[in-house]
């Protein structure tokens, strides 16, 4: 029988969901770092951003948004970026608005899954990029303009393509590993 | 910078970036430029530890200072009013061309302040993990008011970190051993986001599936039962009063200044515009 999902559930499987989540994003975006995946004109690939994505929608919101944004902290911890909160903020936004679909999902490989799933990525990259690219309004004194051509748009278009391409491949996987260990 | 408790150190910082967001008094923006040197220094970083920061900092400087603020003026909307000064009133003869830049004095010094305000931003939150013990971090949290629970998944991420690495490694050297190419340059955008897949999904799978047993041994445990404690104990000392204290001060006079004496607008001062005459 399918266990009834709870969206804002936090109990001890959701604390260690969440750290997973939070030390794989770090742990990813540290590697890729070091890999220096080549990007596309300014583009810069981080895949690494799909891990609150996928969080949030296999886990819920909570777990979604504490891998992004402890995820981020701890990306930039390691890679000796400093602490920024606004983009902390911005990256847990990531996984919390794609996870308000967790308790809609059962069939994690179905295509409609996918595409609701596929849907709330972009939603949430666009929330999520969103405050933290305003955030240079006040805190730098960027005009909107900047704010959208030199912080939204470079930070969005990336996140959404790995978001589009490697949330489903997540979902599929996920899907297996559920059916073959038994677990709902 | 290691005797100061890190609750004091966290809340300092949080006050620092309130008080440098609600102006852009230059005079203001330039004494918080100064604590923030004090601060920095006090820390006793290496350029060497600290560079990667700081790149990153001064690429978001470069493109917002010289990009958009004097080259475009599109940073100075809002905040430095239209028109001004020029700075090339006459026009800047170039390789025999005469051009006319539109580039103001109002806009350069708004440029500094920029400069003053991002800078001490940034000499605060570089700092953090070079001076902060990571095993403190969930502590300090909790104690700064934090749910256990959220403080104990920063804690136990911080734990998962050397085991998921090493994950990390062991799946990309036997992926490589397949002939799986991740810094191969050929293939469009979506073609190189593919390209991660085989690296990114085992490990995620592989993590998800341990987690299982560490939340059935932490329920077994008797997790979230009760207040935690923790291991790394923090304790306030008088300085520590007195960064907090200071750092208070600090934001409650910049916001009073901003907001109740109208001092925080963008304003050039006259020596400034002297140096254009």
């Amino acid at each position: 029988m399918q266990e009834k999902k709870s969206l804002w559930k936090f109990g001890t499987k959701q604390v260690v969901y969440a750290a997973i989540g939070a030390a794989l994003y770090a742990v990813l975006a540290y590697v890729t770092n070091i890999i220096q995946l080549p990007g596309a004109g300014n583009v810069s690939i981080r895949p690494a951003v799909v891990i609150p994505m996928f969080f949030g929608i296999a886990f819920g919101p909570i777990v979604g948004f504490i891998a992004g944004f402890v995820g981020n902290i701890l990306a930039d911890l390691l890679s000796g970026y400093g602490f920024w909160f606004w983009w902390d903020l911005g990256n847990g936004l990531l996984g919390l608005v794609p996870g308000l679909i967790y308790p809609l999902i059962q069939d994690y490989k179905a295509g409609k899954s996918i595409l609701l799933a596929e849907l709330f990525v972009v939603l949430g990259a666009a929330a999520g990029m969103g405050v933290a690219s305003l955030s240079e309004l006040w805190v730098s004194g960027a005009d909107m303009k900047t704010v959208i051509f030199a912080n939204f748009i470079p930070a969005f278009i990336p996140d959404v393509l790995n978001g589009l391409v490697l949330v489903p491949l997540l979902m599929i996987a996920y899907a297996a590993i559920t059916q073959r260990s038994g677990r709902s | 910078m290691d005797h100061i408790d890190p609750r004091a150190r966290w809340i300092f910082s949080f006050a620092v970036l309130v008080a440098a967001t609600s102006t852009w008094n230059s005079a203001i923006l330039a004494i918080l430029f100064l604590i923030a040197i004090i601060w920095y220094s006090l820390g006793r970083t290496t350029w060497k530890e600290t560079h990667r920061g700081w790149t990153l900092v001064l690429i978001m400087l470069f493109t917002m200072i010289v990009v958009n603020t004097i080259i475009t003026g599109g940073g100075a909307g809002g905040v430095v009013p239209e028109g001004g000064k020029l700075v090339w009133s006459e026009g800047l003869r170039l390789f025999g061309k005469l051009l006319k830049p539109g580039l103001t004095v109002e806009r350069i010094w708004f440029a500094i302040c920029q400069l003053m305000r991002i800078g001490s931003i940034s000499m605060f939150f570089i700092l953090i993990p070079y001076t902060m013990d990571s095993r403190s971090y969930g502590a300090t949290f909790s104690k700064l008011g934090l749910p256990d629970k959220l403080a104990y998944t920063i804690e136990l991420a911080i734990r998962f970190i050397p085991s998921l690495a090493r994950s990390f490694s062991i799946t990309l050297d036997a992926q490589r051993a397949r002939a799986f190419e991740l810094d191969d340059v050929k293939g469009g955008i979506i073609q190189k986001i593919g390209r991660i897949a085989p690296l990114i999904i085992p490990v995620t799978m592989n993590a998800i599936l341990s987690s299982e047993d560490i939340a059935n041994a932490m329920d077994l445990r008797g997790f979230g039962q009760r207040k935690r404690t923790w291991l790394f104990e923090l304790k306030y000392h008088w300085w520590d009063y007195a960064v907090i204290g200071f750092g208070l001060l600090l934001t409650a006079t910049c916001l009073i200044l901003a907001h109740v004496y109208k001092l925080g607008a963008f304003t050039v001062p006259a020596f400034f515009y002297q140096l254009f005459q």
